[in-house]
């Protein structure tokens, strides 16, 4: 039986010993961040997940979310533990304390929302969404929206929703057609069909602010005249009560592979009364300001669906006894030995604890360095983190989406056919696991924005900010025989990586099919050095300057870099030679030969 | 006969600009104007214009000592001068009657053969001569300049139906040979071509902009580029020449042509822009023109006239439909395309391209005059008649007839043909009889726009190709983005200097973009900087110094022939060439230290050993040490190539040629000079201070560094520079080969680009040097 164990002991690690949060002490809201306090979080985080959550995964996925005359129900229990959690404040975390929240910074946040998606995907979607609108609002809102909407969002008494994709389009936003007409009042009635809106219709709260891409009359043709719209489902009074129905309705749920207790919704908007939220226009500039975090946490449930199917697959490996070691009985007293005795299901256990540490550890430090985007003092360094994060979100979000399918695929591996049937719950990661690679951006088209769009803004500057570190720590370490196993590894790596940017930079000037032909393995490529880099610090560290963990614990850490540099890293040799083959043998065949 | 000195008469704006571009060519000139009344300095006209001619922007001397040149002088004491000289051009304002008194007296001094021509745009040649004697008739041309005299390249020349020939041909020998103009003889008609079209088409795009409501902003983004002509349009082009200009020369116009011209119907100045004329409001020699700067507020804004409110806004940005690349790419498309841009351009183009073929023969009978005319004197890529070529003369003919056009004779004799055609590398061009003619190049003129048509290439990549010029010599051209020096080209050069040996005997760099080279395409360096990638950087780095060296060592002899911007790599790729021969405007330097780095092709190599080499040097190596040092580290790009001899970029030897149409001639032989008895340049060797003189200029750079007038980077990257100039760990005893000075070379730009401050030059932003009218 699938069973979650939420990552307290690394995460502390991670907050505790990895991460040099020094950079932003002289913040207060940061330097308030002790061990004593944010351990305290992460265990109670710990204890709500796997208690509450968790035990509701199963269920949810097989019963689903119902629509019946416009009305979404949600599973059973989901009403209660919303209520309970955000009554507890998990779901305001990182929300200003001016509407109350917690005003935490995002790598405290995003461990903990690493708790709440591994014990339950869909139930954090509507959390997750919330937040999202919240964002928009908060940072593009004016005064008068902000007060009348951001407390109940907060407080989690109402929720938010994000509505970009419409039947014709999703990648292409700017065929958008839903329309805004502007009223005396300064309000906006929106009309138009949206699809696969998540949240965008169920019972957890008593409204949901729908924020909405629409183009007003005569604005400018494709992306450049979409403008973005707060709808709330019932109108809120002047006094915050709420007034009549808004005209906006659930037209459908979607019947999903996955996340199936996650209400995807088509809305229909007719003449609904909306607020604009930023400049008019410039919807699309608020969409990608908060593109970061939003795919940020995309790639976090990736991570998050990883870690999940790691602890049943570890149970199970440990429980079920099946043939004998091929060195000679293990558990001689039994009939036959544990599953992990054999080297097979340890390459995969190993594979997948080293992908999940590894990127949980990217996660940790790149949502640092999201907060020294925002808050940093010095305004050269919230620039160059911002242009680093912005980097790396494409990588993160697919790289470790794309790992969340590989080990999540593993851990129903592990079971045999007791992971394909659906009693066991390992089936179910590896199908929620499947949209993060599909929504908030395909990975594809992540790939075309790191090599079209980050690669070569400013003759590549943003690469600076993650090429130089790296250069230098391997630079630092490279005589220390103690580090050999992570340090050699990891400069062969990232040569490859130096000299697959160097050609996509050379063939980005002749020809851009090559440059997309690229794309992908590339991305992978980079996601692999991102990786190595992490644990090659992760041991610099445990070797060099050990911390407050038990041994084991470090010994183990030690043993899972070793096997991530010699048997996940290698595949950046592969990824090479194939991006460096160049587009014939990708465009060659004409379209009448597919 | 030849001219060896001339007098120019008037000395405003254009006279004293053609003075200078006399002076340019080496020639003794001067400049006379009337005696201010009651003036205590009887010659200060010309006096004041010369000091004008020294500061004025773009610069119209090529060389300050140029000036020394020009003599001052007054048509009262200085009348009997006039005696001395084989040119006399009159520049004096448009009026018949003091242009006539003048040539009387000139007449009564001039010597024989004296040529003597007016600058005027607006009166014909028969009314100037009336009354004059046949020996003076005889010796009259008119010579139509165009402002600036030093930058623009047309000519226009009339002759009178008794102007020797031979006047003519002197004349136009040296105005082509020693002026570098292009001449474009014209009959005797107003305007003559250019601006006869020129004016045109600048009022049709104007009211046509007016009658379509389109912004100023909309209508020069199409009467711009998609059209060949430069960025400027039209709006933009009256602002730089001067909005009250235009009632001026319209009104010459209305008086002298016949009702019956076309012209009559566009000779409209609309209401606002009168009143702009009244509120000083003429162009950028104003208050502002159809475009200004908005100053206000600390902040610059550009700002674009409303033409039917007269109001101005900022300047937005054309976003017609029409300009999309995948139409205002294709002229057809565009003037064919449904919107008001596409309406305006078919407007614009039909009209002025039908004027200009109606206009056949009375201004001329050759339609390649009249295209050359447009392309030397608009800066049009293309003249009216290789537009209908573009467009399709059938095609316009049917536009033309399905709006009741009528069409002019010549577009009748092309119909079902073209007006240009090329034949087995022949250029053809068609006349009014409908017959096809030869174009014949003049002696002397060789272009690879021509050679292309006959060849292909010997060898071609992305980048470069090697043409063979014919005699045995190579010419090596850059066509990479802004001819910028990059790995293709580099392996071009490599490709020569192995193929030539065994079936060449000579190699000229040479192209024909407006920019020689722009530089090296460091654009792969900084990238490669970003991502740490050392190794690879110092590869280039040595990558281009091996080829440059190659080149300099090569067993036959090379000529560098640059013509406009000739920097950073592209200067050293020159630097390594055993002469050059050099386009007058060529603006020549190494300005690595712009963005922050330092030459390290060779460039900082070959400038020390130049001006160590140099005979007039003074005692010591410091004084050479330090010119090089203050040249290299203030970016300084020549501003001709009279004056690239002066530092040295050029030396002793180095030809300039003032005609571009000539300059691969030249190139060629002067490479073919060179091949009897040739051997290969040998390695310099040098002896250099060591660390004193390091010391010694980094002290003049801390002073400015203190001051505030460098950065400290400044100051870290000219540490470099000393580092290599002064040899690095050395002392006088020791010889430093070539190889020892390229790899301080390299080590001094290894250092520099991994600090974080190596900057990204906006190479592409070129002064605007030209102006017309």
């Amino acid at each position: 039986m699938a069973n979650f164990y939420a990552p307290i002991d690394d995460t502390k690690y991670l907050i505790d010993e990895f991460l040099d949060t020094s950079e932003l002490s002289d913040v207060s809201m940061f330097s308030e961040m002790t061990p004593d306090l944010t351990d305290a979080i992460f265990e109670e985080a710990g204890k709500i997940t796997e208690s509450l959550l968790f035990p509701l995964n199963r269920s949810g996925d097989e019963q689903g979310c119902t629509l019946k005359n416009g009305n979404v129900t949600t599973p059973d229990g989901f009403k209660e533990a919303y209520k309970k959690m955000t009554r507890s404040g998990w779901g305001n975390l990182t929300c200003s304390t001016e509407y109350g929240g917690q005003g935490l910074p995002h790598y405290i946040a995003n461990s903990v929302d690493e708790m709440i998606i591994s014990s339950n995907i869909s139930f954090s979607i509507y959390m997750g969404l919330t937040i999202g609108a919240y964002n928009a609002v908060e940072k593009f809102g004016t005064e008068e929206l902000k007060k009348k909407f951001l407390p109940n969002m907060v407080s989690g008494k109402w929720s938010g929703t994000m509505c970009l994709t419409e039947p014709h389009c999703g990648t292409d936003l700017g065929l958008i057609r839903s329309k805004a007409i502007p009223q005396d009042d300064g309000s906006y009635n929106i009309s138009g069909s949206k699809i696969f809106i998540s949240a965008g219709e169920h019972d957890l709260t008593e409204n949901i602010l729908h924020l909405v891409l629409a183009r007003t009359p005569n604005s400018p043709k494709g992306i450049k005249g979409i403008s973005l719209f707060l709808v709330p489902k019932i109108k809120v009074n002047d006094g915050g009560g709420l007034g009549e129905l808004n005209n906006v309705v659930c037209s459908a749920i979607e019947y999903k592979m996955g996340i199936k207790a996650s209400s995807t919704c088509a809305m229909e908007f007719e003449g609904s009364n909306g607020f604009l939220v930023g400049e008019l226009n410039k919807g699309m500039k608020a969409m990608f300001i908060m593109m970061n975090s939003a795919r940020i946490h995309v790639g976090i449930q990736g991570l998050a669906l990883a870690h999940v199917s790691y602890c049943g697959a570890v149970d199970y490996a440990k429980d079920r006894i099946q043939g004998r070691a091929l060195t000679g009985a293990k558990q001689p007293e039994k009939v036959a030995d544990a599953l992990i005795v054999h080297p097979d299901i340890r390459r995969m256990l190993m594979t997948m604890k080293a992908y999940t540490e590894g990127a949980r550890a990217l996660s940790t430090w790149l949502s640092f360095k999201l907060d020294i985007s925002h808050h940093s003092t010095d305004p050269t360094k919230r620039q160059q983190a911002d242009k680093l994060v912005s980097l790396l979100t494409p990588v993160f979000k697919s790289f470790l989406t794309d790992m969340g399918e590989t080990v999540t695929s593993l851990g129903m591996q592990i079971y045999g056919g007791h992971g394909y049937i659906r009693e066991n719950g390992m089936e179910q990661y590896l199908r929620d696991a499947r949209i993060c690679q599909i929504y908030e951006g395909a990975n594809g088209v992540q790939a075309l924005d790191l090599v079209g769009r980050k690669l070569p803004a400013h003759m590549g500057e943003s690469l600076r900010y993650f090429f130089h570190p790296l250069s230098k720590f391997l630079t630092q370490h490279s005589d220390d025989d103690s580090l050999d196993p992570y340090i050699q590894p990891l400069s062969k790596a990232f040569s490859r990586l130096q000299n697959a940017t160097l050609f996509i930079a050379k063939k980005g000037l002749s020809n851009p099919d090559e440059v997309g032909a690229a794309a992908s393995d590339y991305l992978k490529l980079f996601g692999f050095v991102a990786i190595g880099y992490m644990w090659a610090q992760m041991a610099e560290q445990i070797i060099n300057n050990k911390g407050n963990m038990p041994d084991t614990f470090y010994d183990a850490k030690l043993k899972t870099g070793r096997f991530y540099m010699q048997r996940l890293l290698p595949q950046t040799e592969s990824l090479l030679s194939s991006l460096m083959s160049g587009s014939d043998n990708i465009m060659d065949l004409a379209e009448s030969q597919f | 006969m030849s001219i060896e000195t001339v007098a120019v008469i008037g000395a405003g704006v254009m006279g004293s600009g053609i003075a200078a571009q006399i002076a340019n060519a080496g020639k003794k000139v001067l400049l006379l104007d009337i005696v201010p009344d009651g003036a205590e300095n009887r010659s200060i006209i010309a006096k004041s214009a010369i000091q004008k001619l020294l500061k004025v922007k773009p610069a119209a001397l090529m060389h300050k000592r140029n000036a020394k040149l020009i003599t001052p002088g007054n048509l009262e004491d200085n009348l009997n001068d006039l005696a001395d000289v084989d040119w006399i051009i009159e520049v004096i304002i448009e009026r018949l009657d003091l242009k006539q008194a003048l040539y009387q007296k000139i007449d009564a001094v001039r010597k024989p053969n004296c040529i003597i021509s007016s600058n005027t745009s607006t009166l014909p040649l028969a009314d100037l001569t009336a009354g004059l004697p046949k020996s003076f008739t005889a010796n009259f041309l008119i010579t139509h300049f165009f402002n600036p005299p030093r930058y623009m390249r047309l000519l226009e020349m009339v002759k009178g139906p008794q102007t020797n020939p031979e006047a003519v041909a002197t004349l136009a020998h040296f105005c082509d040979h020693q002026l570098g103009k292009g001449i474009v003889k014209c009959n005797d008609t107003p305007g003559f071509i250019a601006n006869r079209i020129g004016a045109y088409w600048m009022q049709t795009a104007m009211l046509e902009t007016m009658r379509l409501k389109l912004s100023v902003d909309e209508a020069d983004a199409i009467c711009g580029r998609p059209m060949g002509i430069p960025k400027t349009g039209v709006f933009g082009l009256m602002d730089l020449v001067g909005i009250d200009l235009m009632p001026h020369i319209l009104d010459s116009m209305v008086h002298s042509l016949p009702k019956s011209d076309a012209f009559h119907a566009q000779a409209v100045i609309p209401g606002v822009v009168k009143k702009m004329i009244a509120d000083g409001y003429t162009g950028r020699k104003g208050k502002g023109g159809f475009y200004r700067l908005n100053k206000s507020a600390g902040k610059k804004t550009k700002e674009s006239i409303n033409l039917i409110t007269g109001d101005y806004a900022s300047s937005e940005k054309a976003t017609l439909d029409s300009l999309h690349p995948s139409i205002a790419k294709d002229l057809q498309k565009l003037i064919s395309f449904d919107d008001k841009g596409g309406e305006f351009a078919w407007s614009v183009l039909s009209k002025t391209l039908s004027y200009s073929a109606g206009l056949v023969p009375e201004i001329g009978n050759n339609i390649e005059a009249i295209d050359r005319a447009m392309t030397l004197g608009y800066n049009w890529k293309y003249g009216p008649f290789e537009l209908i070529d573009k467009i399709g003369v059938d095609w316009f003919i049917k536009k033309l007839e399905s709006e009741q056009q009528t069409i002019p004779p010549i577009l009748m004799a092309a119909k079902g043909k073209t007006f240009y055609r090329f034949n087995n590398g022949e250029r053809r061009c068609l006349n009014l009889a409908g017959e096809y003619k030869t174009l014949q190049r003049e002696k002397g003129i060789l272009l690879l726009a021509d050679i292309k048509l006959q060849q292909e290439p010997v060898k071609t990549n992305s980048s470069a190709s090697l043409w063979d010029i014919g005699d045995g010599v190579l010419c090596l051209e850059f066509h990479s983005k802004m001819n910028s020096i990059d790995p293709d080209i580099l392996s071009m050069i490599d490709t020569a200097v192995e193929i030539i040996p065994n079936q060449y005997k000579a190699l000229v760099l040479y192209n024909e973009a407006d920019n020689y080279s722009v530089g090296a395409n460091i654009g792969l360096a900084l990238f490669a900087a970003n991502i740490a990638a050392w190794p690879q950087i110092e590869g280039m780095v040595k990558s281009g110094q091996d080829t440059y060296q190659a080149l300099k060592h090569a067993p036959f002899p090379v000529v560098g022939a640059p013509a406009g911007m000739a920097l950073g790599g592209g200067c050293e790729s020159i630097l390594h060439c055993d002469a050059i021969q050099a386009h007058a405007e060529s603006y020549i330097g190494l300005v690595e230290a712009g963005v922050g780095l330092v030459p390290a092709w060779g460039g900082s190599k070959e400038m020390l050993t130049r001006w160590m080499g140099n005979p007039k040097r003074a005692k010591g190596p410091m004084p050479a040490i330090s010119k090089v040092f203050e040249i290299i580290s203030t970016a300084t790009v020549s501003t001709s190539a009279a004056e690239a001899k002066s530092l040295l970029f050029m030396q002793e030897n180095d030809g300039i040629t003032m005609n571009k149409e000539r300059l691969l001639f030249d190139a060629k032989n002067k490479a073919l000079a060179m091949v009897d008895g040739y051997s290969p340049t040998e390695c310099s060797e040098l002896s250099l201070p060591g660390a004193t003189a390091r010391t010694a200029l980094n002290l003049a750079v801390t002073s400015f560094v203190q001051s505030g007038k460098a950065t400290e980077y400044d100051g870290v990257v000219a540490d470099q520079l000393a580092l290599i100039l002064s040899g690095d760990e050395t002392d006088m005893a020791e010889l430093h080969n070539e190889g020892d000075l390229l790899t301080l070379e390299r080590k001094a730009f290894m250092s520099l680009i991994k600090q974080n401050k190596t900057r990204h030059l906006n190479v592409f932003n070129i002064p605007s040097k030209q102006a017309n009218l």
